[in-house]
Order: structure tokens, then sequence, then C-alpha cells
């Protein structure tokens, strides 16, 4: 009971993990927390979803189709959008995001309707067993996307001179400017990886919750609440948020109650920033925001 | 300066004269419309002084909201109010999460403060499901009809009390705003530490703005109440927050009278698109991308730029008047 608590809990810290590193990613790079992340999720699971169903693409084409449309979005949004505004009072970017959400959530339903489907997995097939622990095949590619990730991310930050381009450009941008560092086209770039990140995450989950406009905003509330318990902005900070708060929320609806799944989430928010603001990981910085 | 005040005054005299007589032309259907808009008159006042003035995100006020119908339902199912005590017990209890909700503020800010409110706004939502003993669960319940002295009310007669409400609530905001709490509350957004250096005493400022936040948006979950005849917790969702915020912002942030000319545009879009699944969001948002870009200060900075003499008091730039 507990191994299989705390494995399908690894499953849907996965699943955090993805969207937590993408928005982590964001915010690093513009400071802004993107409250349009969990519709990213919700198009790239669309974008997958309406090129199998409606065009017959194979399953490996319309990923790939869906990755590169969410690059171009996401750019798109950073260029036309977030960047005009960027000398505008921090508190616009913001509201920029959450007017963004709106508008991508009812494009789909205004496209879309109402109706709710599931997407097939990407990995068919029976379950795996492991000990008493039980997965399905998509479990545990879920588990090691997000594992491959993480590691490309480490690697990517600590031991590439790119990465350390980006980092020093999101400390201090006006420095990296100086040294010849040209950050806006690194914040165009960052904005389609996240963007990108997010959809991963949502075609990956999509065969088990379903797809329908509003499938965004449970997910980002998690991340969120991810991120807070991590350590705001702290990418090693977004995965052991991630991973502990698909644990918590398991082995609370396992040994609780299963009414407590759905706000396991919110009691980590409100208990981390009343007990710890800055989370595990995170430095915290007075009167950011 | 003199002729300013009375241009105002006779303007609010007008105003006023078309209010009262406005139900004579207004068929059932438009009255309710135009209820609708007098809560959202409120709600937008409310969060404006929170998100305006003191210049803090939180997203609390749909939970505010909430709180105030719920409390003010609640109160006449369970314990067989009559709708005003009701209605203060709603308002109070929005006052009451108010104060809540201010407490974190004092501690955390920014994006914390967003997190944690839509946190909180969530969590109620929450508890109105499942405490089904008391709030009846998911599908809501039926507030119990307005009855003043054996006569129930129509919608046509709950305007005028709506009506009374909102003009004393919007005027006890206006003079509260000017007092020293509102000047306090502007000099925290703009600065907070050069506020506390003058002897600004922040966080009591910050409690009463979250106070006064509440409870006047918990007035207006009483008379949501009475108005729609239900109260269930998808009402008071993220949609209805996104409501909110498009309200005050494509109003003004600081603005009175821009939040509510963005009350009575934003309530009445809803009811022309109505048909189109979808299409409420996309117009909502696109409107908030224009004003963004377009219009930072909104649609009341608008206004006032054009008449100088509607600027409110704390705002009115250029020569002290003699």
């Amino acid at each position: 009971m507990l191994g299989q608590l705390i494995a399908s809990g690894i499953v849907v810290g996965g699943i955090y993990t993805l969207m937590a590193l993408g928005m982590t990613v964001l915010f690093r790079s513009t400071t802004v927390v993107n409250f349009c992340h969990g519709e990213f999720f919700m198009v790239g699971a669309f974008a997958v979803l309406l090129t199998q169903s409606k065009l017959g693409w194979l399953m490996g084409a319309s990923i790939v189709f869906a990755l590169v449309l969410m690059y171009a979005i996401g750019a798109l949004i950073e260029r036309g959008l977030l960047r005009p505004l960027q000398n505008a009072p921090h508190i616009s970017l913001t509201m920029m995001t959450v007017a963004l959400s709106y508008l991508l959530k009812g494009l789909s339903r205004f496209f879309y309707g109402r109706e709710v489907v599931p997407l097939p997995p990407i990995l068919a097939g029976d379950p795996i067993e492991f000990f008493d622990i039980v997965l399905a095949p998509q479990d545990v590619l879920i588990v090691l996307f997000s594992l491959f990730v993480v590691l490309v991310a480490y690697w990517f930050f600590n031991y590439t001179r790119s990465g350390k381009v980006i980092q020093a450009a999101s400390q201090t941008p006006r420095g990296a400017a100086l040294v010849g560092i040209n950050v806006p086209r690194l914040r165009n770039i960052m904005w389609g990886v996240g963007a990108m990140l997010g959809a991963m995450a949502g075609i990956l989950i999509a065969p088990t919750t379903l797809v329908y406009p509003d499938m965004g905003g449970h997910v980002l509330i998690r991340a969120f609440a991810a991120m807070t318990l991590g350590g705001f902005g702290s990418l090693p900070g977004a995965v052991i948020g991630s991973m502990s708060l698909g644990v918590i929320e398991n082995l609370l609806g396992g040994y609780v109650s299963s009414a407590l799944v759905e706000i396991a989430a919110y009691l980590v928010i409100i208990a981390v920033l009343i007990v710890r603001p800055q989370g595990i990981m995170g430095e915290w910085r007075q009167g950011r925001g | 300066m003199a002729d300013h005040s009375t241009a105002r005054r006779s303007l609010a005299v007008l105003l006023l004269v078309v209010l009262l007589l406005l139900p004579l032309v207004l068929n059932n259907y438009h009255q309710f419309v135009v209820n609708t808009m007098l809560v959202y008159c409120l709600i937008a006042i409310g969060f404006n002084i929170v998100i305006g003035y003191l210049g803090q995100l939180a997203f609390a006020n749909a939970a505010f909201f909430g709180i105030g119908a719920y409390a003010t339902g609640l109160s006449m199912v369970h314990l067989g109010l009559p709708y005003l005590p009701a209605a203060l017990v709603g308002t109070l209890a929005g006052g009451l999460a108010g104060g809540i909700v201010g407490l974190p503020a004092l501690r955390v800010k920014g994006y914390y403060l967003a997190i944690i409110t839509l946190a909180l706004g969530e969590l109620m939502r929450w508890v109105y499901v499942h405490a089904d003993r008391v709030t009846f669960g998911p599908g809501g319940f039926k507030v119990p009809d307005i009855v003043f002295w054996g006569y129930t009310l129509a919608d046509r007669q709950k305007y005028y009390l709506f009506l009374a409400l909102v003009i004393l609530a919007t005027a006890s905001t206006s003079l509260l705003l000017r007092s020293r709490f509102g000047r306090a509350f502007v000099a925290i957004r703009n600065n907070e530490v050069a506020a506390a250096s003058l002897g600004i005493a922040v966080n009591r400022s910050k409690v009463v703005a979250f106070i006064t936040s509440g409870l006047i948006v918990g007035l207006a979950g009483a008379m949501y109440a009475a108005l729609n005849g239900r109260v269930s917790p998808d009402t008071f969702g993220l949609s209805q927050m996104l409501m909110h915020f498009a309200i005050v912002v494509i109003g003004g942030l600081g603005n009175l009278m821009g939040s509510i000319i963005g009350a009575l545009l934003l309530t009445a879009a809803p009811e022309l698109l109505r048909n189109f699944p979808g299409l409420e969001e996309i117009v909502f948002s696109l409107m908030l991308i224009l004003v963004l870009f377009f219009i930072p200060k909104g649609l009341g900075g608008l206004v006032c730029d054009h008449f100088p003499s509607l600027r409110e008091r704390l705002y009115r730039e250029g020569k002290p008047h003699a």
C-alpha cells in the first residue's frame, strides 16, 4: 500500500515537475509568474488530439507537431505581448498572462465546445508489476521522461556555456546585456522552451485526465504549490517540491481521506507561506513582486 | 473650484433622478441585468480598494463574494433571519474573511500573496462542496424569498433596496479613501518603506483595507443571494475571479468611477454573448489585452483625462487649488 502510494505519487510528481520546471524557467527569464502555463498544457494536449483524430496523423508526428507549435506560441507571446510591456509596471505583465490564459481557454472552448475526450496513451500495454507495485507503461514513461528532462536541465544550466549565459541573463539582465549577451533573444527562446515543457506535461497526462478546455487550471495550482514548497525560482526546488507534492497528495488520499487530494496543494501553499515563505531551497528576497 | 463642485453636484442629482426613474422603462429581464450591474459595482469597488489603492495582488475577492452570499443565504435558511439582518451577517462574514486574508498579506506580498489568496478561494469552494450538512453540497441551495412586512419583493423593488445599499457603500468607501486611511493605502502602494518611515502604521492600514474590502464585497454577496435566489459553489470559482479582475483593470486601478464603468460594461457583455461558449472569455481577455497595451490607466483614467474635474482628489495633479 505504502509503496504503491509513493510510486503513484512520483508519477503525478513527474507531471508537476515538467510544469514547475517550465514555469521556473519563465520566472527566471522574465521574472513573471506565468498564469497561462496551464493553458500551454491544455493546448499541447489538444494539438495532439486534433491532429490524431481529425487528420489521422501518427502519434510521433502529432507530438512533434504539438511541440513545435507550442514553441512558436510561447515565442510569439513573448515577442508580441510581453516584450512591449517590459517597461510597464510589473503588475501589467502578470495581468497579461492572466488575460492570455483566459484567451486560450476561450478559444479552445469556442472551437471545440464542451466535449470531454480521452487521448490514447503513448505507451499502451499490460501494467508492469514490480514487487507489489503496479504501474501502467505510460506512468513509467512519465517518470522516465521527467527524469530525463531534469537531468538535461541540470547538465545544461551547470555545464554548458549557453546555460551559464542564460543564468547570467536572468540574474542581472542589464549586466548581461552590457557584456554582449542578447537578453531579449534568450528570453524569447526560454518562453518557447517553457511552453514546450508545459505542453509535454499535458500530452503525457492527457490519457488519464481527459482533454477539455479547463484542464489547465487544476495543474497550474499544483505547479504553484510545488514551486512554493520547493522555493520559488529555484530549479532543484521545483523538482523536489513537485515530487514531494505528488507523494503528499497520494499519502493524504490513501491514509486520511480521498477528498483531501483536491485540497492538498492549497494546504501546502498556505502552510509553506506561513511557516517558511522561501520554501525548501529558495532564497528569500524581500519585496519581490 | 466652486463651479467644479456645483457642476459635480448637479450632475449627481441628475444621475440620481435617472436612476430612480429607471425601473419605469425596463422590462423584467432588463431589470434583472441592471440589478446584477449594481451587485458588480460593489464587487469592483471592494476589490479596487485592495488591488488598486493598496496595490496588493490579492485574488480572494471571489471568496469574499461567496462567503457573503453563503452567510446571508444560510442564516436565512438555518436561523430563519429576515433579509436585512441576514445581509448584515453576510457583510460581517465578508469583513471577517477580509481580516483573515489581511493577515498573510502582512507577511507575504507580490506573487506569493496572489498564490495564497487564489488557494484560499479554491479552499472555500471545497468547503462549500464538502461541508454539505451546512452548505447543502455541490448543488447549492435555494435562498428564501425576500419578505418585508408580509410583502415579497420582486426585482423592481429589490432594485431600490440595492441602489440604496450601493450608494451608501460607495459613498462611505469614497470617504474612507479620502481620509487618513485612504491616503495611507496609496502611500503604501507607492512605497511601503517610505510610508513606514513617515509614520504610517503599515500593518494596521493593510488590515483596515482588507477588512473594508471584505465588508463591501460581502455586502455584494448578500445582494447576490437575494437577486439570484440560489447560491451554489460553482458560482465562486476562477471564472468569477476573472470577471472581478477584468472589471477592475478595464475600469482602471485606483479609480472608483472606473470600477463602476467597468462593472456596467462587463455585466452587460455576457448577456449579449451568452449563446456562444467561450466567446465571453475571448472578449474579456481581448479587452484586457487592449487596455493593458493602450490605456494602462483604464477607462476611468481615460474619462478623467478628458474631464479633470472628475478626477479623484487624491490623484488630482497640477496647481494646488486656492
